[in-house]
């Protein structure tokens, strides 16, 4: 049997609750060839200056033999090169920060501190509660949906959908299992599903303009005008999925390291300014994006003893490079207040995280509010049950025994 | 207050601007201007600000005379 690499020994689902001492051997040769000619960078100086390098394409369409269409995020802002990404990201843009709407993110504190506060209350009479299910989950999702106007009825729809597709999606060694290409087989369906209820709610908005960014965008008269039909609904899918999936697995996450570390929750018990700084150590530790597999090379890229030739696939591992011990000191400890703390946790560059003020503001609210008001919150088991997905990793529940919940 | 942004480290990600665009402001596409001296009052907005900096170019009370001070002190 042929050995399989660090990389792909990462990727098992059987070492997803703990990739990291497979990353550590794989920042030995901080630019790695994988088997299937995929290049992994997985340190942080090479992650960083190949995020800002002209010559790295996150555009898939560019690939040598790339078949258009079959990327769900084909023509996205996240797929998208220099000029087309940055018009499009300011065309979205202009319905959710600034220059035009600066305070749009800080005036929804109120509405999403009464979400979670909701949420919370709901745990009054129990004993047992499932983080994910009851808290991670439903927060970041209802706040998605308000953002965008999409109507909270649709939730349960559109959740079988993202979980059926996130469960599809393999890049490791288990990717031919017959039960992972039955999983793979429902992906486009579920996908097709979901445009066309994009591209319906599109519709009705174009009909009577509504609340929310999708209403905004849909009937933009801006200066660079609309984004075109398909380039709408593939964002709008984008945004929807991204815009509550790796919150939901940055609050479980959060709960879950806490839990696991009592000095620094009981430091954040008596600081609760912490949380500030604390949110993006929390990021650092558990990346919600562990890497991100678009990327490719437009020429032969010289890094680290490595040639890179052009066309080959470049996967950046955020995971790995924000465990990086020659930029974190002591990188395998949670520090919340970590000096210097330049994660890659919402990656850097040109695709650096839209929604990252969104998130940081849900996930400050919900972990602030989480170990505030639950009372003696115990870990059931560790580690927790992980989904299937490499890329948007995460706790499928974190159970927790409580003595109760705080007015 | 009194704040210095290292504007050789900047690169336009703007995340400060969410949190308190009363202080800083991108003009054009990367470059970013900015209150020196803002009101005590915007403390909190402008220490969020500091700890979202993806470059750690933000920095608070640093400048010749005064104690260094960090986000969380």
């Amino acid at each position: 049997m042929v050995q399989e690499t660090p990389w792909q020994q990462a990727l098992r689902n059987a070492n997803r609750a703990n990739p990291y001492p497979f990353y550590e051997e794989m920042r030995k040769t901080p630019v790695s060839r994988q088997p299937d000619g995929t290049y992994v960078v997985s340190t942080y100086r090479e992650l960083v200056e190949l995020l800002h390098d002209p010559r790295v394409s996150s555009d898939t369409r560019k690939r040598p033999g790339a078949i258009p269409g079959v990327d769900p995020f084909e023509a996205t802002i996240i797929t998208e090169d220099p000029s087309e990404h940055d018009v499009d990201r300011r065309r979205i843009m202009r319905h959710f920060g600034p220059p035009e709407r600066p305070d749009m993110i800080t005036d929804m504190e109120p509405e999403i501190r009464l979400i979670f506060t909701e949420l919370l209350d709901g745990m009054k009479s129990k004993t047992r509660v499932d983080v994910v299910d009851e808290f991670a989950f439903p927060g970041p999702v209802t706040v998605i949906c308000k953002v965008l106007g999409v109507p909270l009825e649709s939730i349960p729809l559109f959740h079988d959908w993202i979980e059926t597709a996130l469960d599809g999606l393999d890049l490791g060694p288990e990717a031919s299992d017959p039960e992972q290409q039955r999983r793979l087989a429902a992906v486009s369906a579920r996908v097709a599903e979901m445009r066309q209820f994009l591209a319906d709610l599109f519709d009705q908005y174009r009909k009577q303009p509504g609340p929310g960014m999708l209403s905004g965008m849909g009937n933009d008269d801006g200066p660079e005008g609309r984004l075109p039909g398909g380039s709408l609904v593939s964002n709008a899918m984008l945004m929807l999925f991204a815009g509550h999936e790796t919150t939901v697995n940055l609050i479980a996450h959060s709960v879950l390291s806490l839990l696991r570390h009592p000095d620094q929750l009981e430091k954040l018990r008596r600081r609760p300014e912490l949380i500030v700084p604390g949110i993006e150590e929390l990021l650092r530790f558990e990346s919600s994006v562990q890497f991100w597999h678009t990327r490719s090379a437009l020429e032969d890229i010289e890094i680290a003893g490595t040639t890179i030739p052009a066309g080959s696939t470049i996967f950046v591992c955020y995971g790995s490079a924000n465990r990086d011990p020659l930029r974190f000191a002591h990188p395998d400890k949670l520090d919340l207040e970590r000096p210097d703390n330049q994660h890659v946790g919402f990656s850097q560059g040109i695709h650096y995280c839209f929604g990252a003020p969104l998130a940081r503001l849900e996930v400050q609210i919900a972990v602030s509010e989480f170990f505030r008001r639950v009372q003696n919150p115990r870990l059931v088991e560790d580690p927790p049950p992980y989904r299937h997905n490499q890329i948007f990793r995460g706790p499928r529940h974190v159970l927790v025994d409580i003595d109760g919940i705080r007015d | 207050m009194r704040i210095v942004v290292d504007l050789n480290r900047c690169q336009g990600y703007a995340q400060c601007v969410f949190l308190a665009h009363e202080v800083f402001r991108l003009s054009g596409e990367e470059t970013l201007t900015y209150d020196p001296n803002p009101d005590d009052a915007r403390r909190l907005q402008v220490e969020r600000a500091a700890a979202a900096c993806p470059v750690q170019a933000i920095l608070i009370d640093r400048l010749e005379g005064a104690q260094p001070r960090s986000v969380t002190s």
